[in-house]
């Protein structure tokens, strides 16, 4: 292919170019006296395809075999061995990128700017995990993600998260899965791969702060288990909405629960529903009127966070790279003047004028009031959730994996005594 | 009695929440798979808008960058006085330290007959910092220019030069042949 | 082995490896720190050295010093990649055993113990996750709040900003005179439209008598000139009295005064009338008009012109190119042996025109007043613009290619407004043109890349050209003999008949790079940026001598009393005879360094050197 290009181009040069290339070239190619020829200058092409069709069909597999091993074969052994063969290969071998953590963020692109066009393999890492989820529970967590993978593998001594705090912080990847869709379809930036704590460590380089993150979260995951899947993960948001909901799930028990409670500390990730203490039940029985007050107060959340969030789009669209600028010359036209300053000598350079810009990030910082008033709602209405919730108690009479919560592990396991 | 009736109405809200989910999760993937591109798409440098910043040496996620100087033989005017070889002021036109522009020294100089030299750019040396790129611009045929190449670039979802590349020149092509080369002087229309 | 053994390899395996992890994070540190303080292929003191190198380029063992530098630069940088390298791999090894070691430690240890009877109370648990819940959102609100509140969207006023402000881009090429003094008597109406018929006439009878302006006796009557002259556009012989631009009369190189020193030593001063500092740095040449001594400065901040008294070195006046509109806020870069005053200016005896790397043109009287400005639009120049104004009569020629296009404007004197403004088959030059009458007619010849063309001065039709240059286009054009002489490194010499517009020889052999040929007497003379002075038979292009200088020539040799006078960049000016044969009259060196071309009056020659100006004679 390429061959045959240069071989046209040389037929158009001989053909029809000579005094055309004499006139374009400020310095001719010589006429080479001793037959010097020039050598072919061949660029490596990127992976093939068939790479990507590979991925797809390793992620399939994966999530389908850690499903069998979580419900049916109930082995932690072999969810730790995939887990290693997941970290080593899409972590290290694959460097990490594009994952589906990120993946949300293409598609979100891909639905508010209609050029940008997301590719198939991405949506499809976008879309399986969620299927899995629905079907069988959060088994992407579990084995599939080198994220979690390699967070899982720190776990030496895990301490409990009281419930309040993981119930707080347990609101944060919903926040930040907002404001990465917002970032992302106002084409500003991808924040969750900019800021994914684990890639460098993956591709051994990166900005030394991220790698200081990095090691940190690891750190920290020595005691406090997967602090970036439970506190942090956008995509983790999606799952645990998904996987509450899902067909079948991991059960601790293979038969009837005894309620020995042998498995009550069992999860580091405190993903274990304890039984219902009866009086609790009774007592909220008289919160029926906090429930009622609480779901009411959705709207209100709703329209607040839109509000507040839209009002701050100024300071949300200063990350937009055009914005920023604009603001720059706009606020102090002496910067025009600072030669060091080579974002700004670049745009003069070019042959947009400061109008254009202007312009330009007039119509994005729009976009931002009217993405944020969306971000905003729904935080408010993910926060409503999260309050009403509290007012909600189910009657449970043994220990059970939380749906939204458990990363089927599989740790568990091996704590119950009851035989098939 | 009772207690069955709570988990039937327990179940029957989950599986119509699933049923949802399914059907959102349908709708999303489906209208996403229409906008969809069958092929693979990769990170290049638009020759034309790249003004040489140097930041490309510096933000790459990979350190030494994947992006490389490339030097398209066919457009070089194999000239002595090069300006993407020779530093602006050079006390003479040989491969001294003091005269190269490189600051890898990854340029390499053969002499091919009077007056004409041949560069090759050592691609293990080379950093991606743009300098001789900018020098061959302005001085000569802007023979020589920045390429990410693709043999090294790990493809991130958000390519770190581009984020900061002030002339915007970083965008995402498509096609079996990943690269924008300047194949000819003119920038094409 | 027991499990006492085993929890004990496990620990101290465990101990091991975390101190090998954090010595390796330690030295990995060291690492960082060090390449962010410094960075040792941006390395400042390599800078200087090679900066230094600039002025003394033949300093052995600074070359040796600045060799070693960069390969202890380079051997850094590679070296502290291979570091961070393989001190990443040897930290991922040791993490993993370390997590290894623990877990099976942890593992050793841990039994499935008996659940602790309590429970928290998961009311109380409930109640507080409310709380924090709530507080969470309310920081959340409160954080945007506060940033609404306290970012405001400096876009909004921009638009309602912008008509009042002149100087905002979008308003480039505006014509204003300033409030200073308006044009007086000098340029009235009836003075005008007659000076171009006189001139006319004039040169047509010279040129049918000569077909070339060799070097004449200024003729008695016209030569002395009386106070009406002044008031008008100055004849021939004005013009061939004074040194009006860069090259002298008509940028053609030849200088018609006959009293020429020829003998000078400006470190002893020899010879020296007198020498004051330059102002201001520049590469434009000086030029002269009766008593006074124009010239160009100008940098980053501030474009000026410089009037001196030619006999005293006095500086009369001096008068700043600023508050131009459309004028750039940053004026576009330019490189160092180029800079913003790099084109020489010109005057007609009753106005100075200037213009610089900005774009900005602007026309002083011979007081310093100004009478107009403007700016052109930045060109787009990689190196910084430098082709030099030239005027006749009313007119006032600018060649002014760029990146963009070839392009050049005829200025009407008096207000700056456009004659006409072509734009030609050209790409960036840095050559200046010269005016040579042509089968009777005045010629604007003007290089370009690739062309060499000959233009119509009263409304800029293209009269001929020749697709001859090519390379970076620097040296001016020749004139003589009826010829036009153009050459240019990497590129060729040619003789053009500009009546016909055929090329009568070619060749390639020595060429110059910044310096403009000159001719002289059926001879053609050059000196190139190889050292050495060349001379060429005019109508045949043979190369008859040339002559090793000590150093090159970026200054143009020049004609003067018979001799050709080439300044090379030491400062030393050779002197040579015009004639077939190398005849060195002398060679005087100035102890400065010259880029200029030296510019002539009667019995001085005025050499504008890198750091002071220089009046040679008796």
């Amino acid at each position: 292919m390429r061959l045959k290009t240069t071989i046209l181009a040389f037929l158009l040069l001989i053909t029809s170019g000579p005094v055309l290339w004499a006139q374009q070239q400020r310095f001719p190619m010589p006429e080479f006296e001793s037959g010097y020829q020039y050598p072919d200058a061949k660029l490596p092409g990127s992976g093939s395809l068939a790479m990507e069709y590979f991925d797809v069909g390793i992620l399939v597999l994966l999530l389908a075999v850690t499903s069998w091993l979580a419900i049916k074969k109930r082995s932690r052994k072999w969810i730790l061995l995939l887990m290693t063969g997941a970290l080593l290969y899409f972590g290290f071998w694959r460097q990490g990128c594009i994952c589906p953590i990120g993946a949300v963020q293409n598609v979100a692109l891909g639905f508010s700017d209609p050029t940008y066009a997301v590719s198939w393999f991405i949506i499809a890492l976008f879309l399986l995990p969620l299927l899995f989820s629905l079907a069988f529970g959060r088994v992407f967590c579990g084995t599939a993600c080198p994220l979690g993978a390699i967070q899982d593998i720190v776990v030496v001594r895990p301490v409990r998260v009281p419930v309040w705090v993981r119930k707080s912080l347990g609101m944060f990847p919903f926040v930040y899965l907002a404001l990465a869709v917002l970032f992302a379809t106002t084409g500003t930036d991808f924040i969750i791969c900019r800021y994914d704590p684990f890639i460098g460590i993956f591709r051994m380089g990166a900005e030394f702060h991220l790698i200081v993150i990095g090691i940190g979260f690891l750190l920290v995951g020595m005691f406090v288990a997967r602090p970036y899947c439970r506190f942090f993960c956008p995509y983790g948001a999606l799952l645990k909405t998904t996987s509450i909901f899902s067909k079948n799930h991991l059960s601790i028990t293979p038969s009837q629960c005894i309620d020995c409670k042998l498995c009550k500390d069992s999860c580091p990730f405190d993903a274990i529903d304890h039984p219902t203490d009866p009086k609790v039940i009774g007592k909220m029985k008289d919160k029926t009127k906090h429930f009622l007050l609480y779901a009411a107060l959705i709207p209100l959340l709703i329209v607040v966070g839109g509000w507040a969030m839209s009002s701050a789009h100024i300071f949300l669209a200063r990350a937009n790279p055009d914005v920023y600028l604009a603001h720059l010359l706009v606020r102090d036209p002496s910067v025009m003047e600072d030669l060091d300053n080579l974002d700004v000598q670049t745009f003069l350079g070019s042959d947009r004028t400061v109008d254009e810009l202007v312009n330009d990030a007039t119509a994005i910082q729009a976009t931002f009031r009217s993405g944020a008033w969306f971000t905003g709602a729904f935080i408010g209405l993910v926060a409503g959730l999260f309050l009403v919730s509290q007012f909600v108690i189910r009657r449970r009479d043994d220990y059970q994996p939380n749906r939204g919560d458990c990363f089927s592990c599989g740790r568990c396991f091996k704590y119950c005594p009851v035989q098939k | 009695m009772e207690r069955k009736k709570t988990k039937n109405r327990r179940e029957f809200i989950r599986s119509s929440m699933r049923f949802g989910m399914v059907l959102a999760l349908g709708g999303v993937g489906g209208l996403a798979f229409r906008n969809a591109a069958a092929g693979k798409s990769v990170w290049q440098i638009d020759p034309f808008k790249c003004t040489w910043c140097g930041r490309c040496a510096t933000h790459c996620v990979l350190n030494p960058s994947a992006v490389k100087c490339v030097h398209a033989y066919e457009m070089c005017g194999y000239c002595d006085l090069c300006g993407g070889y020779l530093k602006v002021g050079h006390s003479d036109r040989s491969t001294a330290a003091e005269n190269q522009l490189c600051p890898t020294a990854a340029i390499n100089r053969k002499f091919i007959e009077e007056p004409y030299y041949e560069y090759v750019i050592n691609e293990d040396l080379c950093i991606g910092c743009g300098k001789c790129a900018e020098g061959c611009t302005a001085f000569g045929n802007g023979s020589m220019f920045l390429q990410i190449k693709h043999d090294i670039c790990v493809d991130c979802n958000e390519c770190s030069i581009a984020r900061v590349c002030p002339s915007d020149a970083i965008k995402r092509i498509n096609g079996p042949d990943p690269y924008l080369m300047k194949g000819d002087f003119s920038e094409p229309a | 082995m027991d499990i006492k053994d085993k929890i004990r390899t496990a620990k101290s395996t465990a101990v091991v490896a975390g101190a090998f992890c954090i010595l390796i994070s330690l030295l990995l540190l060291l690492n960082y720190v060090q390449m962010q303080g410094s960075d040792p292929l941006e390395s400042t003191v390599m800078e200087t050295l090679v900066q230094r190198l600039a002025f003394e380029p033949n300093n052995e063992q600074l070359k040796q010093e600045i060799r070693e530098l960069d390969l202890l630069a380079r051997r850094a940088y590679f070296t502290s990649i291979w570091q961070i390298r393989a001190g990443g791999y040897l930290l991922l090894f040791a993490s993993v055993i370390l997590v290894v070691s623990l877990r099976i430690y942890h593992s050793l240890l841990s039994k499935i113990n008996k659940p602790e009877e309590e429970d928290e109370d998961q009311l109380a648990a409930r109640i507080l996750s409310v709380k924090w819940i709530s507080g969470g959102t309310g920081i959340l609100v409160f954080v945007a709040l506060f940033a609404a509140f306290t970012i405001s969207d400096p876009l909004e006023i921009y638009f309602a900003r912008v008509p009042d402000d002149p100087e905002e881009p979008g308003s480039i090429r505006q014509i204003t005179i300033s409030d200073a003094p308006p044009r007086t008597d000098p340029v009235t109406e009836d003075q005008t439209a007659a000076a171009p018929d006189t001139g006319h006439e004039q040169m047509q009878e010279e040129t049918a008598s000569t077909p070339s302006p060799e070097p004449a006796a200024p003729s008695g009557p016209a030569g002395s000139a009386t106070p009406a002259a002044s008031s008008a556009f100055p004849d021939e012989n004005t013009i061939r009295r004074n040194h009006n631009a860069f090259r002298g009369p008509w940028g053609q190189g030849v200088i018609y005064h006959e009293s020429v020193p020829a003998k000078w030593d400006g470190s002893s001063g020899d010879n020296i009338i007198w020498k004051v500092p330059v102002p201001l740095h520049a590469y434009s040449s000086p030029v002269i008009w009766d008593d006074r001594l124009f010239m160009t400065g100008a940098d980053e901040k501030v474009r000026k012109v410089f009037c001196f008294d030619r006999h005293t070195g006095n500086l009369l006046w001096e008068a700043s190119a600023n508050s131009i509109p459309g004028s750039p806020s940053a004026p576009p870069r330019t490189t160092d042996d180029t800079g913003l005053g790099a084109p020489t200016l010109t005057t007609n005896g009753l106005a100075v025109f200037a213009i610089f790397g900005t774009g900005d043109i602007i026309a002083l009287d011979m007081d310093g007043n100004r009478l107009w400005a403007m700016n052109l639009g930045v060109p787009d120049n990689h190196y910084g613009h430098s082709s030099s104004l030239l005027t006749h009569n009313e007119k006032l020629f600018i060649q002014y290619d760029d990146q963009n296009s070839g392009r050049i404007l005829c200025l009407d004197v008096r207000s700056g407004e456009t004659i006409w403004d072509i734009t030609r088959d050209s790409r960036v030059s840095w050559a200046s043109p010269l005016m040579a009458p042509v089968n009777g007619q005045w010629q604007l010849i003007a290089k370009g890349n690739p062309i060499v063309a000959g233009y119509n001065i009263d409304d800029g039709t293209e009269l001929w050209s020749v697709e001859a240059m090519g390379g970076e286009v620097g040296p001016s054009p020749a004139f003589g003999g009826g010829l036009v002489f153009a050459a240019n490194e990497y590129s060729k010499m040619v003789a053009i008949d500009p009546a016909t517009g055929s090329t009568l020889w070619e060749d390639n052999y020595y060429l110059p790079e910044v310096s403009s040929p000159v001719y002289s007497g059926g001879l053609l003379f050059i000196a190139t940026t190889y050292a050495l002075v060349a001379c060429f038979d005019a109508k045949t292009g043979e190369m008859l001598w040339e002559y090793d200088t000590d150093d090159i020539f970026y200054s143009s040799p020049v004609i003067a009393g018979g001799k050709v006078y080439a300044t090379d960049t030491k400062g030393t000016t050779y002197i040579f005879e015009v004639g077939r044969e190398p005849v060195l009259v002398a060679k005087n060196p100035l102890g400065e360094e010259v880029h200029t071309t030296p510019a002539f009056a009667d019995g001085r020659i005025y050499i504008r050197g890198e750091r002071n100006l220089y009046c040679i004679g008796q």
